[in-house]
């Protein structure tokens, strides 16, 4: 939905990811993927999680469904509060009740994520018989009017296709009708159209925003790309490094970012835009400079210092802590305030 | 008959005319051909010293393989390539060798396109090896020139490629594609394997290594927002054929084909304000190389199709000075913004 403006209409908060720290312990060392990230999803929103690779917006999202690998991986501290219960309490049978019934999740590459040697209706069947406790003939009727809401053509057909048979589009298509058969209360989307055509993904967000608004269903856009999360969050989460740097209203976040780093990516994306055309040369980009840090050797400080043109001595002694500048709007940067009034 | 349009009389550095490349499938122990996959079937365009032609589509649209067809690198099914004049479509591998100097390729993936047991300065300075440019001991100082060129500290010519990053191997693909100063460079994909902050990096580089030695680029990209940015012109392929060719300014401001219209509105905009445009979304697949449709291979998935566009393909020609497109829309003249011709018009 293209909720315009305000949308500060928030739902009730029904997944709270609380300092949450999940640590890789490999032979070379920890790897702190997730290093005390805290987000919200109100009910019925979607919530843009962006960073580039190793940021750890994915392994935050595994967390919350218990999906790390362990070993190596492991949730040192945290909590991921669910409808009133610590998701990281449950025994692993109690949260394969969650799983794919109260939060789905569809990935990047549906070919991966689904099963060659099952049709894909039976795939979507053994969710439902699984946690709606339906008969099998029940569960494929359901599957069959699920294949139909995601607009795959001839779905009582389609029932017997094996996932190689189908496009890319169609196979997300099918990870969608999953995630979604069992109406889950949230649905975490990691990077669901990256590896889709861009005529492609504009029907599948298309398609997920139309679910959103007929099953309420609240999301979690985990994306590296900005674009997608500029036309569908209404949130915007920013990750750098393991940490949330950055939180604000999409309004907020892409008018008047306050972290350097968002500022950086937002400056170092080409965008089709009309005033850039009319100047006949072409426009530079502008970069951030080096590379995101290694996991592995994380500087002192803030982490996005070494990168950062405004840093300080201050930046490069200590992390620098989460603050609200605005209601909804937290920036974790020494020089924010400087920067929201200074120069835009 | 060449459909492009050659500008104030300059030698094109390249030119393609009615380029095809089908692949046979081959089926069976005795690889009996059980069909053809049409990747690229007629495209025409040049390219003009010095400046960038930006190549967009889609998967399995052709623009790799026309990419590939350009410099040789596959044999070319029909169609001449000619290069400042001269038509090569026909040369053999020790004619190409001289050509092969003045037209190189950076690829798209950088962990697959470096061998990893040859150390970066060996990537770079094999083509000098191969081509014998220079001299053993000017190689070491050629190399080390190109690494500072392309950003790269010249130490790091012993290191080897995993000890680098994503953006720092697309660099030293960069540098081995220099090294033999070549005039056309083409692009296939260089930047959409990197992360955002690392391509901006890297089309940057791109963009300044064009004006300081003048090259020429063919880029070809499926990221309109990335294309718009570095190319001068811009031809926009679906199925194997060039839909629209002209130069950027006018593509993305008077898109004529319906298939390029609905592209510029498919990609999502990094803007606030962009949530309230309106978007067209095309309904269904890209139909397959292996049995594209009849007529215009876009009707069955175009807004304004008529039964016209199911039996007869549309030929690219210029509807508007130096703006070709291939629709039927604009025979009784041009349309924009595009509209479905009335019944029975």
């Amino acid at each position: 939905m293209t909720a315009d403006e305000t949308a500060a209409a928030p739902g009730p908060a029904i997944l709270e990811i609380d300092d949450l720290r999940t640590h890789f312990f490999t032979q070379t060392g920890v790897i702190r993927a997730v290093d005390g990230v805290s987000y919200t999803v109100r009910a019925g929103e979607t919530l843009g999680v962006v960073g580039e690779s190793g940021c750890g917006k994915s392994v935050t999202a595994l967390s919350v469904l218990r999906l790390v690998a362990s070993p190596p991986g492991r949730i040192v501290s945290g909590a991921i509060r669910f409808g009133g219960t610590n998701l990281l309490d449950l025994s692993e049978s109690e949260m394969e009740g969650i799983r794919g019934n109260e939060i789905s999740m569809i990935f990047q590459e549906p070919m991966t994520s689904l099963n060659p040697l099952m049709t894909v209706g039976r795939q979507i069947a053994e969710a439902i018989v699984l946690h709606r406790g339906l008969s099998p003939r029940a569960a494929m009727d359901k599957t069959v009017e699920m294949l139909r809401r995601v607009s795959i053509p001839e779905p009582e057909r389609r029932l017997h296709a094996y996932p190689h048979q189908l496009s890319g589009g169609m196979r997300q298509r099918v990870m969608i009708a999953m995630a979604l058969s069992c109406n889950p209360k949230v649905l975490i989307a990691d990077e669901p159209t990256t590896a889709l055509d861009v005529t492609i993904q504009a029907q599948i967000l298309e398609l997920i925003r139309e679910l959103q608004d007929t099953f309420g269903t609240a999301i979690v856009l985990i994306t590296h790309d900005m674009g997608v999360v500029a036309e569908n969050a209404d949130r915007v989460v920013v990750m750098y490094a393991g940490r949330k740097v950055e939180e604000a209203s999409a309004k907020v976040l892409f008018e008047a970012p306050g972290h350097p780093y968002t500022r950086g990516l937002l400056g170092s994306i080409p965008k089709l835009d009309v005033a850039a055309r009319l100047d006949a040369r072409r426009n530079r980009l502008n970069e951030i400079k080096g590379m995101v840090p290694s996991l592995h050797n994380l500087p002192e400080g803030c982490t996005f210092a070494p990168r950062c043109e405004f840093a300080t001595d201050q930046c490069r002694a200590a992390y620098p802590p989460l603050v609200q500048h605005r209601p909804g709007h937290a920036i974790a940067c020494w020089h924010a305030d400087r920067l929201l009034t200074g120069a835009t | 008959m060449t459909a492009d349009v050659s500008v104030e009389g300059v030698q094109p550095l390249i030119e393609v005319r009615g380029l095809k490349k089908h692949f046979p499938i081959l089926k069976g122990v005795f690889s009996r051909p059980a069909g053809t996959v049409y990747a690229v079937d007629g495209v025409s365009f040049h390219i003009n010293p010095g400046e960038t032609l930006g190549l967009v589509g889609e998967s399995g649209c052709g623009k790799s393989t026309v990419g590939r067809t350009l410099l040789k690198l596959l044999e070319p099914t029909a169609g001449q390539i000619i290069v400042r004049g001269e038509d090569i479509t026909g040369h053999n591998q020790g004619q190409m060798l001289p050509y092969r100097r003045q037209m190189q390729m950076i690829y798209q993936d950088p962990y697959a396109s470096l061998n990893p047991r040859m150390s970066a300065g060996e990537i770079v300075g094999e083509p000098i090896v191969i081509h014998r440019a220079v001299t053993a001991d000017e190689r070491h100082d050629r190399v080390a020139a190109l690494f500072e060129r392309v950003g790269l500290r010249p130490e790091l010519m012993h290191h080897y490629p995993h000890e680098f990053s994503g953006g720092q191997r697309q660099r030293i693909g960069i540098a081995r594609a220099l090294a033999l100063s070549p005039e056309l460079v083409v692009g296939d994909e260089p930047v959409s394997a990197l992360d955002v902050s690392i391509q901006a990096q890297i089309i940057n580089l791109l963009m300044d290594l064009q004006d300081e030695l003048k090259l020429s680029y063919l880029f070809v990209a499926h990221d309109l927002a990335v294309v718009e940015l570095l190319s001068h012109r811009v031809a926009v392929m679906y199925l194997g054929r060039i839909v629209e060719l002209t130069d950027k300014s006018s593509l993305f401001e008077m898109p004529l084909h319906p298939y390029t219209e609905a592209l510029l509105s498919a990609v999502p905009i990094p803007k606030y304000s962009a949530r309230s445009r309106k978007r067209v979304i095309l309904k269904g697949d890209v139909p397959s190389p292996i049995n594209p449709p009849t007529g215009c291979h876009f009707h069955t998935r175009c807004l304004y199709a008529t039964a016209r566009c199911q039996a007869e393909a549309p030929q690219l020609r210029e509807v508007v000075p130096g703006h070709l497109a291939a629709c039927h829309l604009h025979d009784g003249g041009v349309k924009f913004p595009l509209e479905k011709p009335a019944a029975g018009a």
